[in-house]
C-alpha cells in the first residue's frame, strides 16, 4: 500500500522539485507510480499506453510543478488527476462519438481537493477503500465507475444505462454519500465548507 | 445551454461537477454561478476528491523498471517552466515606444494579446491604424510568443470580446474589443475560479479607446474560469452576475 500518512513528505518533494531536483521527481515517482499506473490502466486498459501517460505525467509534474498549490490539494491528488484526465483524453480521441476535451491537468477535478477526502484516506489501507467502494449498490457503483474511470458525462451515462437523466445524477449523487457513510466520514472535517464558495481564498 | 444556473440546479449538478461528468459548458455555468453566489454550496464541495478515493481503491500495478529510467533519462533534458521564465526575464532587456512602462515579458503579452484581439475578434479598427509601426513590431512579438508557447482564451459576453492571452508562468494579459461604457460609479473587476470560488485579480475601467488591455498579474494553472463584473467599488468577492466568461480548460 502507497504511504499516505505522510503529507508533509510530499510537501518537501514538491519543493524539492521545484528547486530542480531531479532526485526528488524520482522519490515521488517511487511513491505514486504504482496508483498512477493502476489509474491510467484502468482507463486505457492497455498496459504500454499506460505506462507511456504514467512517465508523461510525471514530467508534466515536473514541467509545471510551479503551478502546484499546496492550497488547493496534495501532491499526491494533483498527480491523480493528471494521470486520470491525461488517460479519459486518451480514450476519448479513440471514442469518434464525443468530442475530445483538452482536460489534462486544466480540468475540474484538479481543483480544491476535499480536506475530508484526503483525511480519510490518508487513514485507511487499499483493501478498506475497495471494501467501501465493492459496497456501493451496483448502479451506484457504475455510475461512479463510468463518470471517473469511463470520462462519461452524466447524460452518457443515461444513454449508456437505459435510465433517465434525473436517475443517472442521482446515483451519482449518491454515491459518494455512500463512500462518505461506509468511511464514516463527517462533515466536520472540512471547515472550509462553511465559508462561502464565492469568498476570496489567500493569495497563492 | 443557458449560462446562468440557480443555487437549485448547481447543486443538482454537485457530484457530476466535482467528478468531472458534465459537459464543459455546464462547467462553465456552475463554475461562474460558484463565483457569484454567496451560498457556502457545502454539499458540492464535500464531493471534491471522491474520484480520488477511487484511484487509490485500486490495487497498486507497478511499472516496468524502464519507464523510471526513461522518466529519468526525460527530465535531464527537459526545463521546467518556471525556471525557462526566468531566465528569459533575466536575459531581456527594456524595449522603447509604447510598451516602453511595461516589463518586457508583460509588454510582450499586451503585443501579443491586442494583435490576436484586433485580427480574430473585431476586424481592423481605426484606432489602431496610425499604428502600423507598432502593429508589425508587436506582429514579431507574436511570432516570439506562439514559438514559446502562449496560449488564448476566449472571453465573451454582453460587456464585450476578446481574449485572455496566457504566458505561462508569468499571468496573463486580458484584451476586450468594443468594451461597454460604465457609470462613472462603476468599475470593472476581474476573477479567476475554481471549483473552490473565485479569486479577484484586479479592477480596470473602460478607456476611450475601442481597445481595452488589462494585464493580469496571475499564473491562470488550475483555474477554470474567467470572469468579469462589475461592481461599485473592488470588493473581495463577486456581488453580480458575471459580464463576460472564458473558459480556461479550452485553450
Amino acid at each position: 500500500m502507497t504511504d499516505r500518512s505522510q503529507p508533509n513528505i510530499d510537501a518537501l518533494l514538491a519543493q524539492r522539485i521545484r528547486s530542480g531536483d531531479r532526485e526528488a521527481l524520482g522519490e515521488l515517482y517511487d511513491r505514486y507510480a504504482s496508483v498512477a499506473l493502476a489509474t491510467a490502466l484502468r482507463v486505457v486498459t492497455d498496459r504500454e499506453q499506460a505506462e507511456d501517460l504514467v512517465h508523461d505525467t510525471f514530467v508534466a509534474v515536473w514541467q509545471k510543478i510551479d503551478r502546484f498549490d499546496p492550497m488547493r490539494g496534495s501532491l499526491r491528488s494533483w498527480l491523480l488527476t493528471i494521470v486520470r484526465n491525461r488517460s479519459i483524453d486518451r480514450i476519448r480521441a479513440q471514442r469518434p462519438t464525443v468530442g475530445v476535451d483538452d482536460a489534462d491537468e486544466q480540468s475540474l477535478l484538479r481543483t480544491a481537493a476535499n480536506p475530508t477526502w484526503e483525511a480519510v484516506i490518508a487513514r485507511r489501507s487499499t483493501a478498506e477503500l475497495q471494501i467501501a467502494i465493492d459496497g456501493l449498490p451496483a448502479e451506484q457503483r457504475e455510475a461512479i465507475e463510468l463518470a471517473y474511470f469511463g470520462g462519461r458525462t452524466y447524460r452518457e451515462i443515461a444513454t449508456l444505462t437505459g435510465v433517465p437523466l434525473g436517475t443517472a445524477n442521482g446515483r451519482l449523487r449518491l454515491a459518494p454519500a455512500k463512500l462518505r457513510e461506509a468511511l464514516r466520514m463527517t462533515d466536520a472535517a472540512p471547515a472550509a465548507s462553511a465559508e462561502p464558495m464565492s469568498a476570496r481564498r489567500p493569495d497563492r | 445551454m443557458n449560462n446562468e444556473l440557480d443555487c437549485q440546479a448547481v447543486d443538482e449538478l454537485d457530484a457530476a461537477f466535482a467528478l468531472g461528468a458534465v459537459e464543459p459548458d455546464e462547467a462553465r455555468a456552475v463554475a461562474a454561478h460558484l463565483a457569484s453566489c454567496q451560498q457556502p454550496h457545502a454539499q458540492l464541495r464535500s464531493m471534491l476528491g471522491a474520484g480520488e478515493l477511487l484511484s487509490l481503491g485500486l490495487d497498486p500495478v507497478q511499472p516496468n523498471a524502464a519507464v523510471r529510467d526513461r522518466l529519468m533519462a526525460t527530465i535531464e533534458r527537459t526545463p521546467q517552466e518556471h525556471r525557462v521564465g526566468l531566465g528569459e526575464r533575466e536575459a531581456a532587456g527594456r524595449r522603447n515606444g509604447w510598451l516602453d512602462w511595461l516589463s518586457p515579458r508583460v509588454a510582450r503579452r499586451l503585443a501579443l494579446a491586442a494583435v490576436v484581439a484586433v485580427l480574430a475578434v473585431a476586424g481592423w479598427n481605426l484606432s489602431l491604424q496610425s499604428q502600423l509601426a507598432e502593429r508589425d513590431r508587436a506582429l514579431r512579438e507574436v511570432a516570439e510568443a506562439i514559438s514559446g508557447g502562449e496560449a488564448a482564451f476566449r472571453v465573451d459576453g454582453s460587456a464585450g470580446r476578446g481574449y485572455l492571452v496566457e504566458t505561462p508562468g508569468s499571468g496573463a494579459a486580458l484584451v476586450i474589443a468594443n468594451l461597454a461604457s460604465l457609470p462613472a460609479d462603476q468599475l470593472y473587476e476581474l476573477w479567476l475560479i475554481d471549483a473552490a470560488g473565485a479569486v479577484a485579480v484586479g479592477t480596470f475601467t473602460p478607456s476611450s479607446g475601442a481597445i481595452a488591455v488589462v494585464p493580469v498579474e496571475r499564473d491562470l494553472a488550475g483555474y477554470t474560469t474567467f470572469a468579469v463584473t462589475v461592481e461599485a467599488d473592488r470588493v473581495d468577492a463577486p456581488t453580480g452576475t458575471p459580464v463576460m466568461v472564458g473558459d480556461l480548460t479550452a485553450s
